[in-house]
């Protein structure tokens, strides 16, 4: 396995009272594919949480290129050079979708080369380019996706987090989606994505995760964790026993 | 001042007064979520540099300008500070009271520093007025025009064009979203606190041109017509609160041209009402209301309330009765009284803001109906206080529970301020409702209490009075919170959207709590009527209604028990130990904002 | 004789998306019915259409023999009908106890007497005054609470006067169970039971779930767990973006292509699973 570029130790997290992880460890390697499934509150989505620094875990690191990035706030870790694609996506709904772009470069001094990294963008997603003056709320759930993807790239990220990125949209979109992931892996950004999805996350990812109640239950490689009759009983079966 | 133009002038004027305001609460709303009520403080704070400036420096205006725009952006970030920051992830409710405390330590440092007496401000601006048509304009409208117009265009560009203005539309628009574009929201935040702070500022120190006076009291009504202003053209819209601004001071400006000043108050707040019912986003709101969460534990402090043993309980009680046996210090007394007739205030609104989640601003209105009632049943049909109290009571349940009845379908913020509303409206309707209230005059010769004939003066029947009814009320509203009924009642607060999935119709729950929060307060207001012989519109002001909301918390939302004891705490104390009278807002304030920072939960706990 | 629950052409917008179109759904008195299907398909959106917080942009909602689109949540309540909420809407300051006593509000009789125009009154004064009609209904009611509390074994009988969100997430899952058979409902919506259960949980979940059953409480369920929804169901319907994919006994709905597909993602993924294999190569 190459060396990680993000690493989870024995992370414990809490909601009040309630606990969310169970010593929860994962990496993810430099130049990988890694994708963490899971079912409806299985912690998947809190876990982006505390590698974004939305969220403190109560024990346990996060180590991003080496350095302990838990506790840090979440500008710092995105200005670290970690780019976000949230759930739900959250684009700015009342801004053009150009000047959605452009938060995602916020952290950058460099005007010249956002400029071109905002041409770059819209090379790779014609279907943004074509709506660069639009209010992005009024885009299509599919746009949206490809813009928040693009906006998170617009920061130069090393490492890009993903949330559910095929959630709610139609199977042409899950497709692109998906190519663009990989495309955008093969230009060299480590890939971390938490997907509901698990047959169409494992087949672009390289290796994959499975949470259950906060504790990972199953991991390896995802051309091992494909043919695995374990991972549909861990992640849709329900009872174990049946 | 005759003619339309120059009320139209005069109209505008105002609104862009007022547009200062708005844009500032505007701005802090989109970022925060947060009705900074504060914001009328750092006005007057800016109206008072300002006459500092000229007075004993002699600046010129643009200098004078420049003094209070950066004193009043210094402010906004320690509002920020002291007020937002340490207290996210706390309730939602929480930074807005603590700016409500805030604001009491703000206005009260300005009386303190400057005396509550009003000022002038003078102004080197020429003498000359232009003439237009049947009316004219002078160099003061032309300069408040101007700021006005300057500050929204340079706003503007900040918003449009530079890297912090993307930062704040996008922080307002989704604050998490923000941060994982790598914006530090806390720097943002600080950043707006500033900016509205600044454009705050400002409008106080033209008002105090404009009007030629400014004093310590102003804040509390520039705070509200500023969220008058940004209700009407959509909470956090910084063009619509513009648009509101400039509207309100016309409807103002055109109410007094028909009806006389003292109606001016009463159009903003019947406006706000109405905008609040028929238009809760605003003129420009086209963002849909957004389903709001379940509040699951967010609204108050969830915690373990400390229950006393009931012998406990019963043993403070006889103590209670025991002390005028003890002691006949009338001074002791006279204070105890006075802290039993604010515990019926607490009880009440303890019910209604902790128990029911209904938050009121406006909970003195209830003691002013409650007043009001007894006095005229008195006065103008002979009843007796031993009638004219109860009949009071109920009335003011009725009266209260009807009139609060339009806002029941508000939540959160918006719930506060329609109870703030209705709360200034009742007081504006005495002033206004001359024939039945005698309007800023008041009532007088109101009768003493009495029973079968006899008057009651003696300080130890009043008191023994009084706290009689404390207890009885305390007794039934803890009998009832032990029922099925307390239990529904907490039930609409936690989430209304399970309790109408299991039968709970909320208007009817809403309106009991209402009716019978309104018996007690009403009840003490009779009382108060009765022992202070006198009535006016400003009697039970809306500063009262926020020291309730203080007692309430102090001792624990929905707590019986703590309601007593945050009103023993907050009349009682200060009284008993002769703090002197300027330093008790001031207290106030400091209490509150401790309580909301380090113990939410209040003395005895949430129930 | 007609269904219990009888939807016909029931539909949703969000704006332009159309979050539910023309759905025909029924489920018979006594009958368990599922409704899957991928995040986003329009279930909860179905579940709240019937409870009547979400309007219908088209359609017709049946129940117990009358048409109950238009009525508010709490008269449909009313009517026998409880559910329980997808991320869990537990009263969360209150005890376990009090949130499954909340349930029963609509049966109440002698606390909240019929009366038309005073009845609030009466409430309240029945409240304070507490007649030994009024003790005897909390108190059978409380006595029914724990039995209700005993269907889930050790897991919150010892926690009857903990505040729900002390709970952990399958005990607050409970507890919403619990508080919608205080309803004694005629019809029982549960939205994801088992979310966020581990395997032991979600066993313990089924096999209660199967009493229920097994006592005749009719039920319309949504569940991601497939094992559990073939194990239970008489019928199962599947949703996919809005619009039923198929519909019918689980044996048959579990080989349909179309749900595998649905439901598990694309086996074949074009393009993407090409670029892919240049990548790994």
């Amino acid at each position: 396995m190459s060396e990680a570029l993000l690493r989870l130790d024995r992370v414990n997290t809490f909601y009040g009272p309630v606990q969310v992880h169970f010593d929860l460890s994962l990496q993810v390697g430099r130049g990988r594919i890694v994708s963490l499934l899971g079912g409806n509150a299985s912690g998947k989505s809190t876990t982006m949480k505390i590698i974004l620094g939305l969220l403190a875990p109560r024990s346990g690191t996060v180590e991003f290129d080496g350095a302990r990035i838990d506790g840090w706030p979440t500008h710092r870790v995105i200005r670290a050079g970690i780019g976000s694609v949230p759930e739900a996506r959250r684009i700015f709904p009342l801004m053009s979708v150009r000047e959605n772009l452009l938060m995602g470069a916020y952290g950058r001094a460099d005007r010249k080369a956002v400029g071109e990294d905002l041409e770059r963008m819209l090379t790779l997603f014609p279907r943004v380019a074509e709506r660069i003056n639009q209010r992005a709320g009024v885009l299509s759930g599919g746009e949206q996706q490809m813009l928040a993807m693009a906006r998170a790239l617009m920061g130069r990220p090393r490492l890009i987090l993903m949330d559910e990125p095929t959630m709610g949209l139609s199977p042409l979109f899950v497709d692109r989606v998906l190519e663009l992931i990989a495309e955008i892996n093969r230009q060299g950004v480590t890939v971390f994505m938490v997907e509901q999805n698990a047959n169409l996350a494992l087949q672009i990812a390289h290796e994959g995760y499975v949470l259950q109640t906060g504790r990972i239950v199953l991991q390896g490689a995802a051309a091992l964790l494909r043919g695995d009759p374990r991972i549909r009983e861990a992640y849709l079966g329900g009872a174990a026993a049946a | 001042m005759s003619s339309f133009i120059d009320y139209t002038v005069n109209g505008l004027v105002v609104g862009n007064i007022y547009a200062l305001l708005a844009v500032g609460l505007a701005l802090i709303f989109g970022v925060a979520n947060l009705i900074n009520f504060a914001h009328g403080s750092v006005y007057t704070f800016g109206a008072y540099i300002g006459w500092a400036a000229v007075t004993f420096l002699h600046t010129p205006l643009p200098v004078t300008m420049l003094i209070v725009f950066v004193a009043c952006a210094g402010l906004g970030v320690v509002i920020e500070r002291v007020g937002l920051r340490p207290l996210q992830g706390k309730a939602r409710i929480a930074p807005l009271l603590a700016t409500i405390g805030l604001s009491f330590v703000l206005d009260q440092l300005v009386q303190l520093v400057f005396s509550p007496d009003p000022r002038a401000v003078p102004s080197d601006l020429p003498d000359w007025r232009l003439a237009v048509g049947d009316g004219s304009i002078g160099a003061m409208d032309i300069l408040i025009a101007a700021v006005g117009l300057a500050s929204a265009a340079l706003l503007y560009v900040f918003l449009r064009f530079t890297k912090l203005g993307f930062a704040v539309r996008a922080t307002a628009q989704d604050r998490e979203a923000a941060q994982q574009m790598g914006v530090n929201v806390d720097a943002v935040n600080s950043a707006v606190f500033a900016i509205a702070s600044a454009l705050g500022g400002l409008s106080g120190l033209l008002v105090g041109m404009y009007y030629n006076h400014i004093d310590p009291a102003m804040s509390f009504q520039a705070t509200l017509k500023g969220v008058v202003a940004q209700v009407i053209g959509g909470v956090g819209n910084v063009p619509g609160a513009i648009v509101g601004s400039l509207l309100l001071g016309l409807t103002e400006s055109y109410g007094i041209a028909l009806l006389g000043t003292t109606y001016r108050n009463l159009f903003a707040f019947v406006l706000l009402i109405a905008f609040l019912l028929w238009l809760p986003n605003g003129l420009f709101g086209g963002r849909a209301t957004i389903q709001s969460e379940p509040l699951v534990g967010s609204f108050i402090a969830p915690s373990r309330p400390i229950r006393l043993p009931r012998w406990a309980v019963a043993a403070l009680a006889l103590a209670a009765f025991a002390l005028p046996l003890a002691t006949s210090a009338p001074y002791l007394l006279q204070t105890l009284t006075n802290a039993w007739l604010a515990a019926m205030l607490a009880l009440s609104l303890t019910l209604i803001a902790g128990t029911a989640g209904q938050i009121s601003f406006g909970h003195a209105g209830l003691l002013a109906i409650g007043g009001y009632a007894s006095a005229l049943l008195a006065l103008d049909l002979g009843a007796p206080p031993i009638l004219s109290i109860p009949a009071a009571g109920l009335i003011t349940a009725g009266l209260g529970a009807l009139l609060v009845f339009p806002a029941f379908r508000l939540r959160g913020h918006y719930i506060a301020i329609a109870t703030l509303a209705i709360g200034e409206i009742v007081s504006l309707v005495i002033l206004n409702w001359e024939g039945l209230t005698g309007g800023a005059m008041g009532l007088t010769g109101i009768p003493p209490l009495s029973f079968l004939g006899q008057d009651i003066f003696s300080n130890r029947a009043i008191y023994w009075l009084c706290l009689a009814i404390v207890v009885s009320l305390a007794a039934l509203q803890a009998r009832f919170l032990n029922s099925h009924f307390g239990r529904t009642l907490r039930a609409v607060r936690e989430d209304e959207i399970a309790a109408r999935s299991y039968g709970i119709k909320l208007d009817r729950y809403k309106g009991l709590a209402f009716a019978f929060g309104g018996f007690g307060a009403g009840v003490s207001g009779a009382i108060a009527a009765h022992l202070y012989s006198y009535l006016n519109n400003q009697t039970f002001d809306s500063q009262l209604s926020l020291l309730a909301l203080t007692m309430v918390i102090l001792g624990g939302m929905g707590n019986v028990l703590g309601a007593i004891v945050g009103a023993v705490a907050l009349v009682g104390l200060p009284e008993l130990f002769r703090v002197a009278a300027e330093y008790r807002i001031l207290i106030y304030g400091v209490v509150l904002l401790l309580l909301i920072r380090f113990r939410p939960q209040g003395l005895l706990g949430t129930v | 004789m007609a269904p219990l629950l009888d939807i016909r052409g029931l539909t949703r917008r969000f704006g332009g998306v159309v979050a539910v179109k023309a759905l025909d759904l029924t489920v018979g008195e006594g009958e368990f019915v599922s409704l899957i299907g991928p995040n986003g398909a329009g279930k909860t959106t179905t579940f709240n259409m019937i409870s009547g917080l979400e309007r219908l942009d088209g359609g017709e909602v049946r129940f117990a023999g009358r048409s109950i689109q238009g009525l508010t949540p709490e008269a449909i309540a009313a009517l026998g009908l409880a559910r329980t909420f997808q991320h869990g809407r537990v009263f969360a300051n209150l005890s376990v106890e009090d949130n499954v006593l909340l349930g029963a509000h609509t049966r109440l009789r002698a606390v909240k007497p019929r009366l038309p125009v005073i009845g609030p009154l009466a409430e309240l004064v029945l409240a304070l005054v507490r007649p030994p009609a009024v003790k005897k209904e909390e108190q059978a009611l409380k006595a029914e609470a724990r039995e209700i509390l005993n269907l889930f074994g050790e897991r919150l009988t010892p926690r009857l006067d903990h505040p729900a969100y002390s709970l952990s997430y399958a005990n607050r899952r409970r507890v919403e169970i619990a508080r919608a058979l205080a309803l004694r409902p005629r019809l029982l919506l549960l939205d994801e039971p088992t979310a966020g259960m581990n395997p032991t949980e979600t066993a313990e979940m089924q096999a209660l779930i199967a009493t229920l059953k097994g006592r005749g409480v009719t039920i319309l369920l949504i569940e991601h767990k497939l094992d559990l929804v073939m194990q239970l169901s008489d019928r199962v319907y599947v949703l996919d973006d809005g619009v039923k994919i198929a519909e019918g006994p689980p044996e048959k709905v579990r080989n349909d292509p179309a749900v595998i597909e649905a439901y598990l993602g694309h086996r074949e993924i074009g393009r993407a699973a090409s670029s892919v294999e240049v990548v790994a190569s």
